[in-house]
């Protein structure tokens, strides 16, 4: 019987992963991984309009170029937009000719007797809000100095009163003034860590349905039945469908490895978004990695169990059911379960100590997505994430345990008509 | 009910000893007895519904019966007495999306065997069938007759000690029907023992040595052929040739006459009324043929339903 029970698993394991299917769609998420871990890259490497340079050409009646290129420089900190200045030495209607494309601009600067500065900006196109409020800032900037020069205020005056003013930020606690990015990283290691979870319950899932319902609609069933015990079957599925997802997360961790990889090995990446970069090193310098490795074992027991727990569960249904689309309708609440976890793990960001959120986080089938995200944001300790892990095996292990006796009948019952007496009556059979 | 004891000390290969299965209030099968002896082909006969696949399920442990007990090699069917059986069910068993050779190896290592012996029994089974070219081709390709011979394939691919065959024929030509019933005598030469059931009677009638009629679930009819034969006293009687039809119409016992263009076919109710026929036939001219037959199991399956429903039981 261990014999058959190895091979059952190995049979699962292989219709799910010795497939085309199952390589065509690893190849595809190794590319599309390691594409989205460089898609800064890839963006400068197609390039665009952000890459081409501006000309601004100024046509100066008030002889303030100069300040105005000098207020520009400081006042411009875009690292996508390349502008360039340049004095007009030609006519405005001259220049209004040469106005082909978007590359070139043409700021008029006059005077105006009643608010001393009037300037018109004149494009081929519309112009983007981005360097229509730079301009605008510039030369606001120039009429205060021209207003305050006018007013004969000195130079040193002038200068403090055109600088910014410097907003201190102070804070007393200095834990929280250390960890300033602290929230952007556990945000990110949340979402890293729910998204792939979603992901791979829905696999799940779907899977095990599919696996056991093939087989009671092609009657194969009963010969399997005929020769292994229900027991024995319904195992074999549970572990072959919980390792496959845990074989494709280990996946998926070796195509973000490899991304990551490519990002090192390739030159120049810190020269174009240096974002993702500073996440890389915050989350090295932040405690987040290291409170995660503490709970690891706790947080292996929360997902293997919940995974099984959603693999019994799919197996259950789909052994009540005779066809693919009646159990893609019964499996709608489960999904909905899941789908109510990851809104939950999500919604912790933002409602931080929600009382509400802390109590679902022990709620079997839920606390997979809400329990890490709490713990990540500290605001369960890894106490409570140990009581969550242990509710959700007790959780499997009950529902292992009535989820069987269901199973034993639903897999070998082909009529639909008082299905949900039967399945109950089930429950109370002790074989 | 009765059924066949043997001598003391020997026992039957497949003993169903007084069982009944209800579904709900549905009696599927109501105190059923049979044997079946090694090496022998016995027969579950009945309509739809009568209670065939119940019992096959049953004896493959599938289904938990109210009464009575089912006893392989004279011990309770467990898992590890299943390894000694082949079942052949009505409907396609079979995972349409693997291979003819990938189907084989999963049924065969479920019955206990390792993946070289059934590799080396497929080969001679393959070329038997004459299906090699199939075998590493997906099921969902194969045409139904071929379909079939693989799950058959899978069937008898352990040696199976007892074999049940649920509706074997169906989807078959009468070349394939030759090929399977041959396969059959082989095994039970080889002492395996085979139950079957089906709806054709002339294959039952073939080569089915005991038999069983069942109706909603109640045994109406059980027994060996030859025996049901001679006990049935109803007889056939065939004539070639030119008789006065009126006259034999009106005799005592004549229960029906069929006339074909090749002969006619008097049923009569016993033997007791064959000298008064053929009397009368006798008169007759270019009279050929004067047989008397036994009925056939067509014509006593049918009339045994037909009593069970008369009786209402």
């Amino acid at each position: 019987m261990k014999q058959k029970f190895k091979f059952l698993i190995k049979q699962s394991l292989n219709k799910k992963i010795k497939t085309k299917w199952f390589k065509l769609a690893n190849i595809f998420l190794c590319i599309a991984l390691i594409c989205l871990i460089n898609i800064d890259k890839i963006i400068t490497f197609f390039g665009g309009d952000f890459e081409s340079e501006k000309t601004i050409i100024v046509v100066d009646e008030l002889n303030i170029y100069d300040t105005f290129e000098k207020l520009f420089n400081e006042t411009n900190n875009l690292e996508t937009k390349n502008y360039k200045l340049e004095k007009a030495n030609e006519p405005l209607e001259t220049l209004k000719e040469k106005l082909k494309d978007d590359n070139l601009l043409i700021v008029d600067i006059a005077v105006d007797q009643s608010s001393f500065i009037k300037a018109s900006l004149i494009s081929y196109n519309t112009i983007d809000t981005t360097t229509k409020n730079l301009i605008t800032n510039v030369l606001s900037n120039i009429k205060t100095s021209f207003v305050a020069t006018n007013a004969q205020i000195d130079n040193d005056t002038l200068n403090a009163l055109l600088s910014p003013v410097n907003l201190n930020t102070i804070t007393t606690n200095q834990e929280s003034e250390e960890n300033e990015n602290k929230e952007t990283i556990q945000t990110i290691v949340a979402i890293i860590l729910i998204l792939p979870c979603f992901f791979l319950i829905t696999m799940l899932v779907q899977m095990i349905g599919a696996e056991v319902n093939d087989e009671k609609s092609t009657r194969s069933m009963e010969i399997i039945i005929a020769n292994v015990s229900p027991k024995i079957h319904f195992t074999s599925k549970i572990i072959s469908a919980t390792a496959f997802v845990i074989i494709q997360a280990l996946l998926l961790v070796g195509y973000s490895f490899i991304g990551l990889v490519v990002r090192t090995s390739l030159a120049g990446s810190q020269n174009i978004t240096p974002q993702l970069n500073n996440i890389i090193q915050l989350l090295n310098q932040s405690d987040v990695v290291a409170r995660l490795i503490n709970a690891l074992p706790i947080l292996l027991i929360l997902f293997v169990a919940s995974f099984v727990s959603y693999a019994i569960l799919s197996g259950v249904l789909a052994s009540m059911t005779t066809s693919t689309e009646d159990f893609q309708q019964l499996q709608t609440p489960l999904m909905i379960v899941l789908v109510l976890g990851y809104y939950l793990a999500i919604m912790a960001q933002t409602f931080d100590g929600a009382l509400f959120i802390k109590i679902m986080s022990y709620i079997p089938m839920l606390s997979f997505l809400v329990s890490p995200t709490l713990y990540i944001f500290e605001q369960i300790s890894i106490i409570e994430l140990a009581i969550s892990a242990t509710i959700a095996t007790a959780f499997t292990f009950i529902i292992f345990k009535y989820g069987l006796r269901i199973y034993k009948v639903g897999i070998l019952n082909y009529q639909s008509s008082k299905l949900w007496q039967k399945m109950l009556k089930s429950l109370k059979n002790k074989e | 009910m009765m059924y066949n004891k043997k001598k003391k000390g020997m026992i039957d290969l497949l003993q169903v000893e007084h069982v009944t299965k209800r579904y709900d209030n549905i009696l599927a099968v109501d105190d059923l007895s049979f044997t079946v002896n090694d090496g022998s082909i016995f027969g579950l006969l009945g309509e739809n519904g009568a209670g065939k696949t119940t019992t096959f399920r049953m004896i493959n442990n599938l289904l938990k019966m109210d009464e009575g007990k089912i006893l392989l090699d004279g011990k309770p069917i467990t898992y590890k007495e299943t390894d000694k059986i082949g079942f052949l069910t009505e409907e396609r068993s079979l995972l349409t999306k693997l291979t003819v050779k990938e189907q084989v190896i999963f049924y065969g290592i479920l019955k206990g065997m390792d993946e070289k012996t059934i590799l080396e029994k497929l080969d001679y089974w393959l070329e038997r069938f004459q299906i090699t070219e199939y075998k590493n081709r997906k099921i969902k390709e194969l045409s139904k007759g071929n379909q079939q011979k693989v799950q058959f394939i899978t069937a008898i691919i352990n040696d199976p000690k007892l074999l049940i065959l649920d509706e074997p024929f169906t989807g078959l030509d009468p070349i394939n029907v030759e090929l399977f019933m041959n396969v059959i005598k082989e095994f039970k030469e080889k002492k395996s023992s085979i139950i079957f059931s089906s709806h054709r009677m002339e294959h039952v009638e073939l080569f089915c040595e005991e038999l069983v009629i069942l109706v909603k679930g109640k045994c109406v009819l059980q027994g060996k052929l030859k025996d049901i034969k001679k006990d049935y006293r109803k007889k056939n009687i065939h004539i070639c040739g030119t008789i006065d039809i009126d006259k034999i119409k009106n005799l005592q016992g004549v229960l029906d006459i069929n006339q074909t263009p090749e002969e006619t076919i008097i049923k009569i109710a016993s033997d007791d009324y064959i000298d008064e026929v053929f009397e009368i036939i006798k008169k007759g001219q270019n009279i050929t043929k004067f047989s008397v037959e036994d009925p056939t199991l067509n014509e006593i399956f049918l009339n045994k339903v037909g009593e069970a429903y008369e009786t209402k039981i």
